[in-house]
């Protein structure tokens, strides 16, 4: 007890230091957590989204065109993939994964548009102004933004990104219906909330696993 | 577990889906779909149908792929396997689970929450009262 008096009168700055990493760390959680709960609502709202226009495609095609039977087994590589990197937060000891997409690649040769990464960044924005309305269903108000998420997808992605988005959907015929085309963008922008929520969740894990640590050595784990 | 395990970087690698048809479907519209030589897919597509040792096969089998970094399974599947899935802890690939169009996504039952849940239970708080 003396001995512990006297390490933190001789150095009361170092566990002041200590309790404030403790305290960045536990925000840090916190924040994760809460960020992670809410992608997940958006991308359930999202979702929603891409299954209602993929049934409204399939009430115009018919069932038959629109069924896992015409998922050939074709040899195909995914145009759109991931990029996983490491993200280090705090120490270099405490790195976790990060990931990054790169949509319809395989046209420009694994390099990201900027004009895909400027509508991911639109799409980010809006979603921040709904950060704190968790549980509202967003299925019908987000019809304009959606739109428009329509119309900047069309404008933005040059002829090899149409290229590989009509191959993607010529798996289901030569004329498709709208609805489908839109389902295949509300599926893009869902592909962008699980990026975030990839990172995200490993950012929240990382930080657990400190705060584990930091519990154990104080003998509270 | 973050800090201590191999980070591997990864190009070009693919997201693997275990869901229902409309969702794989449309992640398929999105161009996620890779079918390689061997005619493997990253993709299993449950119905009614699938056992629950062909879900256990495609969870450990996509898991264990080098070129996948994210794997995605309908929460509602994820529940069968629960025992796979919550014993899971490597960082890549990550395991998210998803809503599907039956079943809304639970907090309470999502594998990563359990996992850091008991930070907040009654237990840790009276640990540290002792």
């Amino acid at each position: 007890m003396e001995d512990d008096d006297r390490c933190s009168s001789n150095n009361p700055g170092g566990i002041e230091q200590e309790e404030e990493d403790e305290d960045g760390t536990v925000l840090r959680f916190l924040d994760s957590l809460d960020s992670y709960l809410t992608l997940l609502d958006a991308l359930s709202s999202t979702l929603r989204q891409g299954w209602f226009e993929l049934a409204s495609a399939r009430h115009s095609m018919g069932s038959s065109r629109i069924s896992s039977v015409l998922l050939d087994q074709k040899v195909r590589s995914a145009a759109t993939t991931f990029q996983v990197g490491k993200s280090i937060d705090g120490s270099p000891s405490e790195s976790h994964p990060s990931f990054a997409i790169s949509k319809w690649a395989s046209s420009r040769d694994g390099k990201c548009s900027f004009g895909e990464m400027e509508v991911s960044h639109v799409q980010k924005t809006s979603k921040n102004s709904e950060l704190r309305h968790r549980g509202s269903s967003n299925f019908y108000d987000t019809t304009e933004e959606h739109d428009l998420r329509i119309n900047a997808s069309s404008t933005i992605g040059d002829g090899d990104v149409q290229k590989e988005r009509s191959k993607s959907l010529s798996v289901f015929g030569t004329l498709v219906s709208p609805k489908l085309r839109a389902a295949q963008v509300s599926f893009e922008t869902a592909l962008d909330a699980i990026v975030e929520i990839a990172n995200i969740r490993s950012s929240m894990l990382c930080a657990f696993t400190q705060l584990q640590q930091e519990m154990k050595e104080k003998g509270l784990g | 577990m973050a800090g201590r395990a191999q980070i591997p970087t990864k190009n070009s690698a693919l997201i693997a889906m275990i869901a229902d048809e409309d969702t794989v479907t449309g992640f398929l519209l999105a161009g996620v779909g890779n079918v390689d030589l061997r005619r493997k897919t990253n993709y299993l597509i449950m119905d009614s149908k699938t056992t629950v040792k062909a879900i256990e096969d495609a969870f450990k089998e996509f898991t264990s792929r080098e070129d996948i970094a994210v794997v995605l399974i309908s929460q509602y599947i994820a529940s069968m396997i629960r025992f796979l899935v919550d014993s899971y802890n490597k960082p890549v690939p990550a395991i998210l689970e998803i809503p599907s169009k039956d079943h809304p996504y639970d907090p309470a039952h999502d594998s990563v929450l359990s996992r850091v849940r008991y930070l907040f239970s009654a237990e840790s708080v009276a640990s540290g009262r002792r």
